[in-house]
């Protein structure tokens, strides 16, 4: 599993309070129970703390919309990583 | 599983740890505390999650406690729940769930009346809204600069600047009119954050009409004419303290409409909180000083009083120094110090008796306790000395383990972490913000006096064998007057902050008690107590309502710094003329038991009232004054009001 999606699903585990969550790309946010646009505020603060990155504002609210889902997700935080 | 464990073990165990230590082992705590609540039911769990909440933790950690916290709470009928609106000019979610978190950690019992995003204007302006359906007590304008109305063009001149700033806050004015009229509301007022656009540069400083300079105008006009209804919340002063660049992030004000980044939130939540609680009365009073290595450097029982690190010479030295500074500066508004040490008594003495450089000085210290025992017990001993809670207590201790062992054993007292290096002192006291007020009067600059007068007075009554010809030696005095304008705030302070001596424990806003003292239906009296040695300032209050020919006491509150002096009696005394001369046949008073207030759950029946009923752990008193009353026996002199 790649790295940046374990990382992600611990955090997801974390903010949406079950453990049972497991991450595949093909996921949207529909998929999820409880995530709602304030749940999405807090898992974003909580991925850039966790992950040391920053979203631009262009991207904070792009993992909600339809043709996004956790796989552009991982990869748009694994560029973040890189740039370091 | 380690099954012999107390299922409490893991929690204590956390929770007596630095924030700092915690932080790293919070998913472990959030999962202990959730296996404790399975066990133990969810208004345990909550419980600990409550004494879990620190403003030092990161927002995530918080949110996580807010899932324990902030679900039905279950409270007895009798409890007084605060009643606050949080209305924003941005959003307010977030900000509400951290305000009702920390709020649950100071067990402060809240609902809380949510505006919709941008709305406070209307919510208040009209009748008959949902806000004016719930009649909140406080409400806390969470505005900013954004939310200004008037902005001055970047040529416009001083007049014109003026009169834009004076028309602002007319309008601002008329909202708090509103509230206060309407549901004789407290309001919680930000001011304006001055924010980075210095169009100007540094000329903005000189120039009326830049926005920063403007916003700063806007800022000392709301400190100096705001009606003393209205508390200032600073939020320009905490951007300040974080650092503008650091305090905000635009992206989460644009795409979301967060008033500030989420590392600012707990900080910006936590500093309303600290309001909120300095109106209920319930900051700290009382700072409990380490010695070796928090006041100065080193071990004085080792290095003695002339080996010490202190003062001029080396860095370090000059930041133990700034932190006694920064105590000194406490004291003389009225934040009282005391010192519990590991040490010998007279070793820890030298270096106040015989360091030049030292600030604080022996008389400095209203309680001074070293010895060889272990902290808790010696802290337990200097609240009973100085007539306080343990809840009052702040202890500062440069050591972790003694910070733990204060922690497990003594929950209710407040402990900061403080960092190895003491540069950092200052800011670990200073940014938990204990001790927060609402109003500054003589009595808050004059306490530290009392407080070392009370002890000077515990040495002659040690000194005396006999405890009436000791009150006779004080030559006490007392004036009696209503509440009006010049003691109106002192008197509002004493009814929200006393716990002990408190028959009812009923808190009124200061706008609640300004509305008593001018009814005609209420009477109040106020007691200000003077002896040789000084000024007690303002110690005690009582609430009278007229009903027919019975004076019912609603309120009757006194400082325990004055307890066994004979004021009680001598308040009975003027109570019973007072009534007389209002023409009533009985005087009734209501005993509510609290849980804080058990000194005087004989209060009525000491001074001579006969029990007319018990309902629930109430009890009610009365006493005919009909007949004459004969005088209770005290050593204290009436003052005229006019000396």
């Amino acid at each position: 599993m790649n790295d940046s999606r374990s990382a992600l699903q611990e955090i997801f585990r974390d903010v949406f309070d079950d453990p049972a969550i497991i991450l595949r790309d093909d996921m949207k946010s529909a998929d999820i129970a409880g995530w709602d646009s304030v749940m999405h505020i807090d898992l974003l603060i909580a991925v850039e703390r966790a992950m040391g990155i920053k979203f631009a504002t262009a991207e904070m609210s792009r993992l909600k919309e339809p043709d996004q889902n956790i796989g552009s997700f991982v990869r748009l935080i694994d560029s973040k990583r890189k740039m370091g | 599983m380690t099954e012999q464990h107390q299922p409490t073990d893991a929690l204590v165990s956390h929770l007596q740890l630095d924030v700092s230590a915690q932080q790293p082992r919070f998913a472990q705590f959030i999962r202990d505390l959730k296996h404790f609540g399975k066990e133990e039911g969810p208004e345990s769990a909550r419980t600990w999650a409550c004494r879990a909440v620190n403003p030092r933790l990161d927002y995530s950690s918080l949110m996580k406690l807010s899932r324990f916290i902030l679900r039905e709470e279950v409270r007895p009928s009798s409890m007084r729940v605060l009643r606050l609106a949080i209305l924003g000019g941005a959003t307010t979610i977030q900000l509400r769930q951290l305000i009702e978190v920390f709020l649950a950690g100071e067990g402060i019992a809240a609902d809380i009346y949510e505006g919709d995003y941008g709305l406070f204007r209307q919510e208040i302006l009209t009748s008959g809204s949902q806000l004016d359906a719930f009649c909140p007590q406080f409400v806390f304008l969470a505005t900013g600069a954004r939310d200004v109305a008037r902005y001055p063009a970047i040529d416009a001149d001083l007049p014109t600047v003026e009169n834009l700033a004076a028309a602002e806050l007319a309008d601002w004015a008329q909202l708090w009119e509103t509230a206060h009229s309407r549901w004789n509301a407290t309001l919680i007022q930000n001011n304006f954050e001055t924010g980075l656009a210095r169009v100007l540069g540094h000329y903005s400083l000189r120039h009326p009409a830049a926005r920063t300079h403007y916003l700063g105008r806007l800022n000392r006009i709301l400190a100096e004419q705001a009606p003393s209804f209205v508390v200032l919340h600073d939020v320009n002063g905490l951007a300040a303290e974080a650092g503008a660049a650091n305090w905000f992030d635009p992206r989460f004000y644009h795409e979301f409409k967060m008033p500030c980044g989420a590392d600012s939130l707990p900080t910006y939540a936590h500093s309303v909180v600290s309001l909120l609680r300095a109106a209920l009365g319930r900051s700290k009073k009382v700072v409990v000083l380490d010695l070796d290595n928090t006041l100065w450097g080193g071990v004085v029982g080792d290095v003695g009083a002339g080996g010490i690190k202190l003062g001029l010479g080396s860095g370090e030295g000059e930041a133990f120094l700034a932190f006694q500074n920064y105590l000194k500066d406490l004291s003389s508004r009225g934040i009282v110090l005391a010192v519990c040490s590991k040490n010998d008594d007279a070793k820890a003495r030298e270096p106040f008796e015989r360091r030049e450089d030292m600030i604080l000085k022996m008389p400095d210290i209203a309680c001074f306790i070293a010895n060889w025992e272990n902290k808790a017990d010696n802290l337990r001993k200097i609240a009973e000395r100085l007539n306080v809670k343990l809840d009052s207590l702040v202890f500062v201790d440069d050591n972790p383990a003694e910070r733990a062992l204060v922690r497990r054993l003594l929950p209710e007292v407040a402990v900061p972490d403080m960092p190895d290096d003491p540069a950092g002192y200052l800011h670990a006291l200073a940014r938990h913000r204990y001790f927060e007020t609402t109003s500054f009067t003589r009595e808050d600059a004059a306490r530290s006096r009392y407080y070392a007068a009370d002890s000077r007075r515990q040495e002659l009554a040690a000194g005396t064998s006999d405890l009436s010809s000791f009150l006779k030696s004080l030559g006490m005095r007392i004036k009696v007057e209503p509440i009006h304008d010049l003691n109106i705030e002192r008197a509002t302070q004493l009814v929200n902050k006393s716990n002990q001596f408190n028959l009812t424990t009923r808190r009124y806003t200061l706008a609640e008690i300004r509305e008593i003292a001018s009814d005609p239906e209420w009477h109040t009296l106020t007691f200000s107590l003077r002896d040789s040695l000084g000024d007690n300032g303002l110690i005690s209050v009582i609430l009278l309502r007229k009903q027919g020919d019975t004076m019912s006491v609603d309120t009757w509150v006194m400082s325990c710094r004055v307890l066994q002096r004979g004021v009680e009696q001598f308040t009975r005394n003027e109570l019973v003329e007072f009534a007389n001369k209002e023409g009533c046949g009985w005087i009734r008073g209501t005993y509510l038991p609290t849980g804080k207030n058990g000194l005087v759950a004989n209060h009525y029946a000491d001074l001579g009232f006969e029990p007319s009923g018990a309902n629930d752990g109430q009890t009610f008193w009365r006493l005919a004054i009909a007949r004459d009353v004969p005088p209770l026996s005290h050593f204290i002199q009436r003052e005229s009001a006019h000396e």
